[in-house]
């Protein structure tokens, strides 16, 4: 047999080391000897990505605490959060963009399915898997719902909620100033996931904050039997309002805000029964308020509204377990939404709707509900509204001459709005419409071709009012805060 | 990377208790020395790995209560590992019924001086030419064959045993030179 070169001979002495077996070298020079010698301490060299990966694990673990987090003093976290999401990959970039998350790593089945990831947010790792029904991995979107809320310490509250909504998050309940010594609100993300935003601003002994919750629960009882006696409350709520909201008037509004809470999440801010008898109410739904009123004795007004939320599917389920027949089924739209329309027991029509990108980038100011018209004549609509209320076209579809849908911005709001073509259709609205100066906009919308209903008059609950009906039949209560001093 | 001095390695401590992410550097001088010693004592490479980890975690967590005594913080490094070594074989050893006596966990001087010779080559390894740091890596941490590397680099078998051959070489000399 030929006598092989020092190169193959090491290279058998390396193998038999990698293999374990036992080394069969026949006299070896000293060379090879020595060479050898470093290959048994080479067996068990580290792997970079072990190197690598233990530093990342290490300094995600405790140096990326912000401020905010450093009151946490044992760094490992013994529990943490799995989420099942339909479309993970979705949001693994949701919560990248919307919260500042990084992601960690991804297994991905060869379908694009993923297995497991894991991103951080703060200090802390989530973790997260696409469906698995077979090993009854299921998400909110087909459980119908999430029990779970998670709670999110961030430095800043107010910027992170606002960078979350732009995202496509939806507000929940509004950033505020806590008993517990937090500022924190509620934000909904996309895929049924509700995260409580938090900022630390003080420490609050826990007899004190126990304190405060009984309070909290007197005051609750005692506004459920001022209720129950009709005692009026003169307050109410401002802000949050955005410059249009509708105003549904129907028989029965307590009925309505059991819908709306029970289908949509509502929820109630504010009930009193005004002079003339009727309710008056005030619920919010995602980042809106729907004003909501009515007795038996008045005509009922409702209302088209596009309501945007997170996942379509869900709540048009749950409209429907509330009540509401079926307008159309939840489908994905051409026009770059999942929607579905449901009508409810008092004539209003919700078209629901998950739009496939964030909300905010169809229009900055599109809310979670957009008044939906239905005019005959939706040119005229739009120019009324322009001159009448300094609306801005922001985009039309248009069949020939019929517009089919269009958006027109108004204040800090946008309205929606396609020629009535339906025998339900043109269904006359009635909204709330705040603006800086009541009597100027009374004018203005007179000129523009309005009715008066009733002239710029100061009302006991606060604010300046007019009452203007458009030539479509729609009523616009104009209105401002009272200016005190004014 | 280089070796600190004691001064240095004593401001490297002091920045990370005070600020968290700079662990990275005393990480960094002192990965090789931990996986060394860890692997002078058990063979198998994911419990070198899940051990060397462990340390880490371990230092990090408790790098607040390191004091400054003279000793190196390798030395405080290596006692955690020891420790950390010395319970994983209890528990292993009272699973199969043996005996602990002759599983000593602590280090005599001729082994931390095999440690530090393998933490000198490990960091000759990163210090090789890449063509030859690249073949060695692939062969001696991701555990490939000849024939895979070849495949993977698109190289000759031979090309590859050739530079597997240098750079032992290398490291043979480059551990020489001290």
């Amino acid at each position: 047999m030929a006598e092989r070169s020092i190169i193959d001979q090491l290279d058998d002495a390396v193998a038999a080391l990698a293999e374990e077996r036992q080394l069969d070298l026949t006299n070896p020079g000293p060379e090879l000897s020595a060479l050898v010698g470093i290959a048994e301490d080479l067996i068990g060299l580290p792997r970079e990505t072990f190197k690598a990966k233990l530093q990342e694990q290490l300094i995600r673990r405790d140096s990326m605490s912000s401020p905010a987090q450093q009151h946490e003093t044992n760094p490992v976290r013994s529990v943490s959060l799995y989420i099942c999401v339909a479309g993970a990959s979705a949001a693994i970039d949701f919560y990248q963009e919307a919260f500042g998350a990084k992601e960690v790593m991804r297994l991905t089945e060869p379908d694009g399915t993923i297995g497991h990831a894991e991103i951080q947010i703060g200090n802390a790792v989530v973790m997260i898997s696409d469906e698995y029904p077979d090993y009854g991995t299921l998400s909110p979107k087909t459980i119908g719902g999430s029990s779970v809320k998670i709670h999110l310490d961030v430095t800043d509250v107010d910027t992170f909620a606002e960078r979350a909504i732009k995202a496509g998050a939806t507000l929940v309940r509004p950033i505020a100033d806590q008993f517990y010594g937090a500022r924190s609100g509620q934000i909904a993300d996309p895929f049924g996931y509700t995260w409580i935003v938090s900022t630390h601003q003080r420490d609050v002994p826990i007899d004190e904050m126990q304190k405060e919750l009984d309070k909290w629960a007197q005051e609750q009882s005692a506004k459920k039997s001022d209720e129950a006696s009709g005692i009026k409350e003169p307050k109410m709520r401002r802000e949050n309002r955005h410059a249009v909201t509708p105003y549904i008037t129907v028989h029965n509004p307590a009925e309505l805000i059991d819908f709306v809470t029970e289908s949509f999440g509502a929820i109630e801010h504010f009930r009193a029964t005004g002079s003339a008898g009727g309710m008056h109410a005030e619920v919010s739904i995602g980042d809106s308020v729907v004003m909501i009123g009515g007795a038996e004795h008045i005509q009922p007004m409702p209302t088209a509204i596009h309501l945007y939320v997170p996942d379509v599917d869900q709540v048009y389920e749950r409209a429907l377990r509330a009540g509401a027949k079926s307008l159309m089924p939840v489908v994905d739209q051409p026009y770059g939404e999942r929607s579905g329309g449901v009508e409810d027991l008092h004539g209003n029509r919700w078209y629901i709707a998950t739009p496939f990108v964030p909300l905010q980038t169809i229009a900055p100011d599109l809310h979670t509900v957009t008044v939906y018209f239905h005019p005959i004549g939706a040119q005229r609509f739009i120019d009324f509204v322009t001159d009448a209320f300094g609306g801005t076209e922001l985009m039309r579809h248009a069949e020939g001459d019929m517009i089919m849908h269009a958006k027109v911005q108004i204040g800090d709001s946008v309205i929606e709005l396609g020629e009535a073509r339906y025998p339900t259709q043109p269904l006359p609205t009635a909204v709330y419409l705040y603006v800086n100066d009541v009597d100027a906009v009374y004018e203005q919308a007179l000129k523009a071709g309005g009715t008066s209903m009733l002239p710029p008059t100061d009302q006991p609950y606060g604010d300046r009012n007019a009452w203007v009906k458009d030539p479509f039949d729609n009523v616009w209560y104009v209105a401002a805060p009272i200016r005190v001093g004014a | 990377m280089s070796q600190v001095t004691e001064s240095e390695e004593r401001l490297l401590i002091e920045a990370a208790q005070k600020d968290p992410s700079r662990f990275a550097e005393l990480y960094e001088q002192n990965f090789y020395r931990v996986y060394a010693y860890v692997a002078r004592r058990v063979h198998d490479r994911a419990e070198i790995q899940d051990l060397t980890a462990h340390v880490f975690h371990q230092a990090l967590a408790n790098l607040g209560k390191f004091k400054w005594k003279g000793s190196p913080f390798a030395a405080w490094l290596y006692r955690i590992a020891a420790n950390a070594i010395a319970d994983q074989a209890k528990r292993k050893l009272r699973e199969s019924n043996d005996q602990v006596n002759n599983l000593s966990a602590s280090s005599t001087a001729t082994d931390l001086e095999k440690v530090e010779r393998r933490v000198r080559l490990f960091r000759a390894v990163d210090n090789l030419p890449e063509d030859q740091r690249r073949v060695i890596v692939m062969r001696f941490a991701d555990e490939k064959s000849i024939r895979e590397i070849a495949a993977e680099l698109e190289r000759s078998e031979g090309a590859v045993k050739q530079l597997q051959f240098r750079g032992l070489e290398n490291l043979r000399n480059r551990l020489n030179e001290k």
